[in-house]
């Protein structure tokens, strides 16, 4: 057992970079909180729209080039632009993927089984065909290396974190905006709070429902282009991601965003902080452990209503 | 009655016993050796050759002279590749054949259970071409009774560990795969490093398939290192090693046999590589390598490249050698035999027919062998395992060159080095 004060002085670190992967986590897990909570089915194929948005983004990159690099950042506008761009795409994928086996499911009132094996169908459909296009080889978007800068005494980060940080912030904040006071945004919480409710009170349903898809697809996308700037794109990139969606959804409580979020964030600590004394063989058991122990005291999830 | 039971057991009793003994002295004809391998199943496709190399070994022992003046017999069996059928096969050869030495089989995971439930118990000597989970050897399982003609993973974490010592690679930070490859690895360069003057500052498992490895390299690098091991395979090592670099990590950083691929050169960008070095296996060079891959295109008309087909070759070859230097055929005598093939001070023997001959003569007149087989000088060390050469790789304009070969006898004075 090292000694305390040396194991106090690498606790920044570890904060720093459990926060990093938990925003990536975040950004992925809205969709997946989302979906429980408005489509109210858990959808597996979430993970291979991370994946779907990262490779959709390298084709704009690969057409119009990484770009010169802005300031310490390793890659340029067109990058963003490419994110921007695979969001919408993306988005539309998750929708079309509704339009071609979800909406048919609901419309013959399929039990929430039968779509998530959809859903586990359309992943490895989805999955294979990245394969298919792409190759299971690696990709990067760029091939500069960045050098961590310090930051903060004894808490280093490179440039590119620093601006997934702040975009995944802005991301969320505008989106929580969007949710309070747009009247998409009202009809969503209004159906993920109370379906019947909210078509009692005139709410379109199947609006909301595209709305949501193509929400989830777009954070997804966006979620995915950050995974492959860490540092690289494989067709498994999302799938490996894929319970550690599922956890930070549930611990944060389905259909909240601040619990998705926070959800995220607690997933990423908990991968890192507890490595400093453990051995990092059992990292990826430590959030399930965490999951365990909030669901003992709140079943619904931190921020989750009981219904 | 009594009495008459009594007599009826002795008579049984001496009956039992009396072949036996005789057996000792003068094997009955043919002689006997058991091989299980995978003949068909996934392994089926490169087992082909390595049962050709097998059976040409047993041609070259009867053209020498066979074993104690008698011809040998191979009784091969399928394992399908399969824990079970290579069981049921190995006790088969055993309870049925009476063999007393087995060589087999290429998957770890078949031979391991042969070990424990067959040929260990049964004091009978097995001696595989392929199998590398160094366990079988260092668990006390096999209870000496396993040999193999192939090097573990201990020669590429000794080689690692003398490479890196000779770079000057003092404080070093050791990332791994946390699988039986990755921990065997980390264990023996643990073992190997300090012995040649270096220091292992921080030890990191981790699992395959993540996303992000930020955690592990700054658990890694929090002890200061000055170069960083890493084990592992391509795809992870190239998140891994970029994500070093990036936290500030040195560019002298020591890869296994894994990462010899362009895939990870390009992927971690080779200018931030040219101070790294890698480790591999060497092919062996020498003229009773070269006898045997005459020999074998000569018979099967076909060249002897492929995994485990010399030491396939050399595996049946170090059972000739060791059954007639036992003093009987029992599993216990040539076990202890195993270890004189390759004796200090031996006269050299190498590969076909005519060497085989050399050496039974020379083992007819008391006199020791030192046997070179087709994959170079074959000693075995405590364990029942041996070394092999290696080489160092590393990465030059952009290219992955080779930077030096550290021959077997370098190799074997390693190995004194550290396990005195």
């Amino acid at each position: 057992m090292p000694e305390l004060s040396f194991l106090l002085a690498q606790v920044p670190q570890a904060v720093a970079d459990g926060v990093l992967t938990g925003a990536i986590v975040a950004l992925g897990a809205i969709g997946v909180s989302f979906g429980l909570q408005i489509l109210r089915f858990a959808n597996f194929a979430h993970s291979e729209l991370l994946t779907w948005g990262a490779y959709l983004a390298l084709v704009v990159v690969a057409f119009a080039g990484p770009g010169t690099p802005i300031g310490p950042l390793s890659f340029g506008w067109q990058l963003i632009a490419a994110m921007l761009l695979a969001a919408l795409l993306t988005g539309g994928l998750a929708f079309a993927m509704d339009l071609v086996i979800f909406r048919r499911l609901r419309a013959k009132n399929a039990n929430p089984l039968s779509m998530v094996f959809a859903g586990f169908g359309a992943a490895l459909v989805m999955r294979n065909v990245v394969v298919l296009l792409w190759g299971p080889g690696t990709y990067f978007y760029t091939n500069e290396l960045q050098i961590a800068v310090e930051v903060l005494p004894g808490v280093r980060m490179l440039p590119d974190q620093i601006f997934i940080l702040g975009f995944t912030f802005a991301v969320v904040v505008l989106l929580h905006l969007y949710l309070r006071y747009s009247r998409t945004g009202m009809a969503m919480r209004a159906m993920a709070e109370s379906p019947a409710l909210a078509l009692a009170c005139g709410v379109k349903v199947e609006n909301v429902v595209r709305w949501t898809w193509f929400l989830s697809g777009a954070l997804a996308a966006m979620a995915g282009v950050f995974l492959g700037l860490s540092p690289q794109l494989h067709p498994e990139m999302g799938f490996n991601l894929l319970l550690s969606l599922f956890a930070a959804a549930i611990l944060g409580g389905a259909g909240s965003l601040v619990g998705a979020v926070v959800g995220g964030l607690l997933v990423g600590l908990a991968e890192n902080l507890p490595i400093l004394v453990i051995s990092p063989g059992y990292k990826a058991a430590m959030p399930f452990l965490l999951l365990m122990l909030v669901l003992f005291v709140r079943p619904q999830g931190l921020f989750g209503e009981r219904s | 009655m009594m009495k008459w039971t009594g007599l009826a057991a002795g008579l049984a009793l001496a009956a039992a016993f009396t072949p036996h003994q005789a057996a000792a002295q003068q094997p009955s004809c043919p002689v006997k050796i058991g091989g299980v391998l995978p003949l068909t199943g996934s392994m089926g496709p490169i087992t082909t050759k390595i049962a050709q190399a097998a059976q040409l070994a047993v041609e070259h022992i009867n053209q020498g002279g066979g074993v104690k003046g008698c011809p040998v017999e191979l009784i091969l069996r399928d394992d399908q590749g399969q824990p079970t059928v290579g069981v049921d096969a190995a006790k088969y050869l055993v309870e049925v054949e009476r063999v007393p030495a087995i060589t087999g089989t290429v998957s770890s995971g078949v031979t391991g259970p042969i070990i424990a439930s067959v040929t260990a118990p049964s004091k009978v000597v097995q001696i595989s071409c392929c199998s590398t989970a160094s366990a079988f050897t260092l668990d006390g399982r096999s209870q000496g009774y396993f040999f193999r003609t192939l090097p573990t993973s201990k020669t590429q974490a000794y080689a690692t560990a003398s490479e890196m010592a000779r770079r000057g690679l003092k404080k070093t930070a050791i990332i791994y795969v946390n699988t039986d490859f990755g921990v065997d690895m980390t264990k023996f360069v643990k073992l190997a490093l300090p012995k040649l003057g270096g220091d292992i500052v921080a030890e990191v498992p981790y699992n395959d398939n993540q996303p992000s490895y930020r955690a592990e390299v700054t658990k890694a690098l929090a002890a200061k290192p000055e170069s960083l091991l890493l084990v592992g395979f391509p795809k992870d090592a190239v998140t891994i090693v970029r994500e070093w670099l990036s936290l500030g990590g040195s560019q002298k950083i020591a890869l296994n046999n894994s990462m010899r691929v362009m895939d990870f050169v390009n992927g971690v960008g080779p200018k931030f590589l040219n101070e790294s070095f890698g480790m591999d296996n060497a092919q062996v060079a020498g003229p009773t390598v070269d006898a045997f891959n005459k020999s074998f295109q000569e018979k099967y008309k076909t060249d002897s490249a492929g995994p485990g087909v010399h030491t396939q070759y050399d595996a049946v070859m170090v059972l000739g050698l060791a059954m007639n230097i036992a003093k009987d055929l029992s599993g216990p005598a040539i076990k202890d035999a195993v270890r004189q093939v390759h004796a200090a001070g031996g006269a050299q023997v190498g590969t076909g027919p005519e060497e085989f001959k050399k050496a039974v003569q020379l083992i007819k007149d008391g006199k020791p062998i030192k046997y070179f087989g087709a994959t170079g000088p074959i000693e075995f060390d405590a364990n029942g395992d041996v070394t092999g050469p290696a080489l160092v790789w590393k990465i030059q304009n952009g290219e992955i060159v080779t930077d030096r070969v550290i021959s077997i006898e370098d190799m074997q004075a390693l190995f004194k080095k550290v396990e005195g």
